[in-house]
């Protein structure tokens, strides 16, 4: 981008009122987006957005300035406003030489996005769409959308850090909806992966849409779920948002050094039953939250959330490990060059249980079966959370006897988790579509096995 | 740099190309600051930029953007908007629109006392959000997230059909996270308050509203399963407003995606139900003379006394529907998103009664302060299930705190329900702006225990 000894006045620059640590990031993003609607190919957008920005650290405090003219001189007026934050003219530090940092892992990168034209990106969308409304007469929507983002980023600090990334990112989203008389019901559905064209040697983005349409079709003749206390089983793979919202947030760092988690000071404490263990994992080959280096230079890491029950370690960014004296586990992410870094998920699950998934469904008396889970959200600090149930099936003596729409889970994350008494063989990561909102936007995978919870509170209109 | 001129230079240099065009420009400052016990623990200041280029050319539309302002780069955002109009599919009603005449009038919506707001203010306010709340009850343990934002820039559109326009904004807000704790408990909540002007702003309302309700909520347990009355705070009744405002799109209406299309002309809720959004509306944070599309902003009354009179427009669906005219809703997020139907300042009609009449006419019931996870209401379906936190009501008055509890009831029917509106119309800055007063809603199934 910038050659070494443009970045190196950059950091000096920012050194300048007594700074104990400066830092350099630098971006380029490059984005299409396609949206197919009634069988129209409607929008296409096409843009780059680059930029930098300096961060400089005053012990437990940082400033930061952007720009999105990235030159040396912008860079170093940028530091110099984040360098104004400080009040110690006499520049102890010295920047250590840049070396170029070595990560776990491979920049992914096959076939790159140009290798295939606009027209036939279109196609697939168009595939996708009439495949939908040929699945049946009561499809009244569809809407397919494609999304390619390439996203390079470099990353230096006064410590000698040197960190290159380059991340690719396919997303097809849909959205069906279905009606008879004056039900309508919809369904979303989509599929994604940090990875090249060589996303279609093996994924077909034109196989989900008829699940989808299945699923508004199911819900149109759905009866209203119940409301009240009951036990509740959870699909495998896009179901671990439940633990990614309810504890995974409550495990970042930034909560647990405040004291504002429900899990601060719990490492080595019983957080859930023996045979539960949950990673965040950000090395895993072409999932939405891997990097080479987290957007502060970092090496990303696969961090053992919970072991066999036992609360491990926190997910931790540079500024919240500085505060405690430690490294960071490479959670620091951000959105964009516009902001500035916090602790974040990667990919992020529930490793494989004990119990046949089977099993866990014939346990159940009277309950409901979470098929497909919506978003959702969470209070971080206590862990309150909510989520929307798209697909849910009550169970009865064991069985799955009838669709219900409209459903909502309602808990505490802790609490949940506490109370989980059966996790699944069958561990699936999902499909490729999570982002997660934090005030910033990032892209994350989750995952579980089937999972059971004795007693949750499913909110219903019946 | 005069940005109107910029844009009209990239328009007539794409028109070159034998195309519709516009330019939309948005130029800004933010500033970020972070307050940790009296500390600046987070400072972010800088400017930014962004041109947006949309074509149109036989019904068939493209868009590209940049941040770079360079001739070369421009060049190239015309050529790549160009050349993704030749992939898309023509459509009819696709145009760009014609000019109007803007109505002279201030606005509200640029202080110029925000753009001049030194740095060692703004940190300042932080400090009192911070200081407000922890200050407000010994049982408020800690702050989280104690920010300070303030914006201000200036957003230029043009057409090649003669659209021309630009305008200064600012913005100024706030918001914290207070954490109160006794022997047996913990709660958290958000406090938050913001204006277009700097006199609409109050830091000590920021922290103190969040301590209250922190401290309000400790002990709170979910009641029995039950159908019940709700009482919904201002804050609370945006839930409904969201979900409600997209299934007003006619975007969603021209294209089976609402559960009130087919129904204009009919009674949809309440008598005492009457929505409007106004673009124009003074000081407001949604407010602005034209829309991203450079179309004057209009007040428009969508349901009058329960009957639905109309869905929001913009250009296109205007166009489509033959016999609408545009609303002024069409909205960008960014120069990098190309304008889409959404509301401006969105709001229930207040009524005559105070907030305490209406809890006042309740007997049993639920009063709810805050919600989570509004985003899940379905404006195709009108499926409403949302989490909900608040007090019981006891003859009229609240009781002890109540979380972990559901609300639900399709939003055909609670439209229908709605039994007292308040005199207390209050904005959250939520989707352009939502803005509620007090209302109660029968027949709420509430899910708990």
């Amino acid at each position: 981008m910038l050659p070494n000894e443009s970045i190196r006045r950059v950091l000096d620059a920012g050194l300048t009122n007594g700074a104990d640590l400066a830092e350099v990031y630098l971006e380029n993003k490059e984005s299409l987006s396609l949206t197919l609607d009634e069988g129209r190919l409607e929008k296409a957008t096409q843009g780059n957005d680059i930029g930098g920005g300096v961060r400089v650290f005053y012990g437990n405090n940082a400033a930061y300035a952007y720009t999105d003219d990235l030159t040396e001189e912008s860079l170093i007026e940028a530091a110099g406003v984040a360098a104004a934050a400080g009040q110690n003219a006499n520049n102890a530090q010295v920047c250590a030489d840049l070396t170029k940092g070595e990560s776990p892992v491979e920049s992914r990168i096959e076939r790159p996005f140009e290798e295939m034209s606009t027209q036939e990106k279109a196609g697939i969308l168009r595939e996708m769409d009439e495949v939908t409304r040929q699945h049946s007469p009561h499809i009244v929507s569809v809407q397919c959308g494609y999304t390619e983002t390439r996203r390079r980023v470099w990353v230096y600090n006064t410590e000698g850090v040197w960190a290159e990334d380059d991340r690719a990112f396919i997303e097809f989203q849909g959205q069906v909806a279905a009606q008879k008389g004056d039900v309508r019901q919809s369904s979303a559905t989509g599929i994604g992966g940090q990875i090249g064209l060589e996303f279609f040697d093996d994924r077909d983005p034109v196989k989900m849409m008829p699940e989808a349409a299945d699923t508004a079709l199911l819900m149109l003749d759905a009866r209203p779920a119940p409301a009240g206390e009951m036990a509740v089983v959870i699909n495998n793979g896009w179901g671990g948002v439940l633990f990614h919202e309810a504890c995974g947030h409550c495990m970042e760092a930034d909560f647990i050094t405040k004291g504002a988690s429900a899990y601060t000071g719990l490492v080595g404490e019983k957080v859930g039953p023996d045979f539960l263990t949950a990673y965040d994992d950000g090395t895993i080959p072409g999932r939405r939250g891997t990097m080479r280096f987290d957007d502060e230079g970092a090496p990303t890491n696969r961090t053992v959330l919970i072991e066999n029950g036992i609360l491990k370690e926190y997910m931790w960014d540079l500024t919240e490990a500085r505060r405690a004296g430690r490294a960071s586990t490479g959670n620091g992410r951000r959105q964009s060059f516009r902001d500035m870094p916090m602790p974040r998920m990667t990919n992020t699950y529930i490793d494989a249980g004990p119990h046949d998934p089977e099993e866990i469904i014939g346990s159940v008396k009277k309950g409901l079966y979470a098929k497909r889970l919506g978003g959702g959200q969470v209070e971080i600090g206590r862990g309150d959370y909510v989520f929307t149930v798209t697909e849910g099936w009550l169970i009865e003596d064991g069985k799955l006897t009838a669709p219900v729409r409209g459903a909502t889970l309602v808990g505490n994350g802790p609490e949940t988790l506490r109370l989980i008494d059966m996790i699944g063989t069958d561990m699936s990561l999902d499909p490729g579509r999570g982002m997660c909102g934090k005030g910033q936007w990032a892209r994350v995978s989750v995952g579980q096995p089937t999972v059971r919870v004795p007693k949750l509170t499913v909110g219903g209109t019946e | 740099m005069d940005y109107l001129e910029f844009a009209k230079d990239v328009v007539s240099k794409a028109v070159e190309r034998g195309v519709e065009a516009e330019a939309f420009i948005n130029v800004g400052q933010n500033t970020s600051v972070n307050v940790d016990r009296g500390e600046v623990e987070k400072l972010s200041q800088a400017g930014s930029k962004g041109l947006g280029v949309r074509v149109v050319r036989d019904g068939k539309m493209g868009y590209a953007y940049t941040s770079d302002f360079g001739a070369g780069s421009i060049e190239k955002t015309i050529e790549s908007a160009v050349n993704l109009a030749d992939v898309a599919d023509g459509d009819e009603y696709r145009s760009l629109p014609a000019p109007q005449p803007l109505p002279e009038e201030d606005l509200e919506v640029y202080d110029q006392a925000i753009v001049d707001l030194p740095i060692g203010r703004k940190v300042e306010m932080a400090r009192r959000i911070e200081k407000a709340a922890l200050r407000y009850d010994e049982r408020v343990v800690l702050t989280n997230r104690c920010t300070l934002i303030s914006q201000y820039g200036t957003v230029a559109v043009a057409n090649s059909k003669g659209v021309a326009g630009s305008y200064d904004k600012s913005f100024i807000g706030g918001f914290v996270m207070a954490m109160a704790a006794d022997e047996s408990d913990r709660s958290v909540a958000f406090g938050f308050d913001f204006g277009s002007r700097l006199g609409d702003f109050k830091p000590s309302a920021v922290g103190k509203d969040a301590a209250r309700k922190a401290v309000g909520m400790l002990g709170g347990k979910p009641v029995p399963t039950q159908r019940a009355s709700v009482v919904y705070s201002p804050m609370a009744a945006t839930s409904v407003l969201g979900a409600l405002s997209r299934a007003l799109g006619a975007d969603a209406m021209q294209r089976n995606r609402s559960f009130l299309e087919g129904k204009i002309g009919e009674t949809v809720a309440a008598d005492m139900v009457t929505v409007l959004d106004n673009g124009r509306l003074p000081g407001g944070i949604a407010t602005r003379p034209f829309d991203d599309e450079g179309v004057p902003t209009a007040a428009t009354r969508l349901i009058d006394e329960g009957v639905l009179q109309t869905a929001l427009h913009d250009h296109y669906t205007a166009t489509r529907d033959g016999t609408a005219s545009s609303t002024g809703n069409a909205s960008r997020r960014s120069h990098s998103s190309m304008p889409t139907l959404d509301a401006s300042n969105f709001y229930f009609q207040p009524g005559q009664e105070t907030p305490e009449e209406v809890l006042g006419g309740v007997e049993q019931g639920l009063y709810v302060e805050s919600v989570m996870n509004t985003a899940s209401i379905n404006p195709i379906s009108g499926d409403y299930s949302i989490s909900a936190k608040g007090y019981w009501i006891e003859n009229g008055e609240l009781s002890h705190p109540v979380n972990e509890v559901t609300i639900a009831l399709p939003m055909q029917e609670l439209l229908h329900n709605v039994k007292a509106v308040g005199n207390d119309l209050t904005f959250v800055p939520m989707m352009g702006a939502l803005g509620s007063p007090t209302i109660r809603v029968d027949g709420v199934m509430i899910g708990g225990v």
